[in-house]
């Protein structure tokens, strides 16, 4: 088992979640409610696909941030 | 027979004595450092007055300097100043709209639910900029 602090960046709010070998992204997001959500490590890291599994890709304790989707871009522009 | 030998003392090693002593004399007690409920914007700097925000795009490559208009709606308008010639190079330059003196507005197709989102979102754009 491993925790993690979820951020919700909007808010700043922390959602402590403890995961099991295998929990996804998309898991983290369903059981925290956040279903219009994307999570990632921050910024400079990319987003975790829904099935994507995290457990491997974080350490025990480490915080999370959960974001909304959003591109760039314009009807011409591809996403 | 004696089975037994006194060997006579000798001083205990200092971590068993620092071990001893920190028992005799009690932990002091757990200092909790609450954690710091920020929005990304301040986690990252910006400032907030009004309908707009000012702050900085943090990224590897730097920290690029812009602004956030929100309106009532909720929808907000990301502002970058003077973009480099990386950010030029990408393929959304497209995306980006002049609006003078420098500024441009960084048009989303799909705009961010908080202005925290739509920072992270151009410094991923930033960032990727850079690296192709």
């Amino acid at each position: 088992m491993k925790k993690l602090s979820v951020v919700v960046a909007g808010t700043g709010q922390i959602r402590d979640v403890e995961i099991q070998s295998g929990t996804t992204a998309g898991d983290i997001l369903h059981q925290l409610n956040l279903s219009d959500y994307l999570l990632s490590k921050g910024p400079n890291e990319p987003f975790f696909a829904s099935a994507e599994s995290v457990y491997d890709k974080v350490n025990d304790g480490e915080k999370v941030f959960a974001s909304t989707k959003a591109e760039v871009g314009i009807t011409v522009c591809a996403a | 027979m004696r089975r037994l030998k006194d060997l006579g003392t000798r001083p205990a090693p200092n971590s068993i004595r620092e071990l001893i002593s920190r028992a005799v004399r009690g932990h002091a007690p757990t200092t909790f450092v609450p954690r710091r409920l920020l929005a990304y914007w301040q986690e990252h700097g910006w400032t907030h007055s009004g309908n707009r925000y000012t702050g900085s795009y943090h990224t590897p490559y730097g920290a690029f300097q812009g602004w956030i208009e929100e309106q009532r709606s909720g929808h907000a308008e990301f502002f970058l100043y003077n973009p480099s010639n990386e950010i030029r190079s990408h393929s959304h330059w497209t995306c980006f709209q002049h609006r003078g003196s420098d500024w441009y507005l960084v048009h989303m197709a799909k705009q961010p639910k908080d202005v925290s989102s739509g920072i992270m979102t151009i410094e991923r754009l930033i960032k990727e900029a850079y690296e192709i």
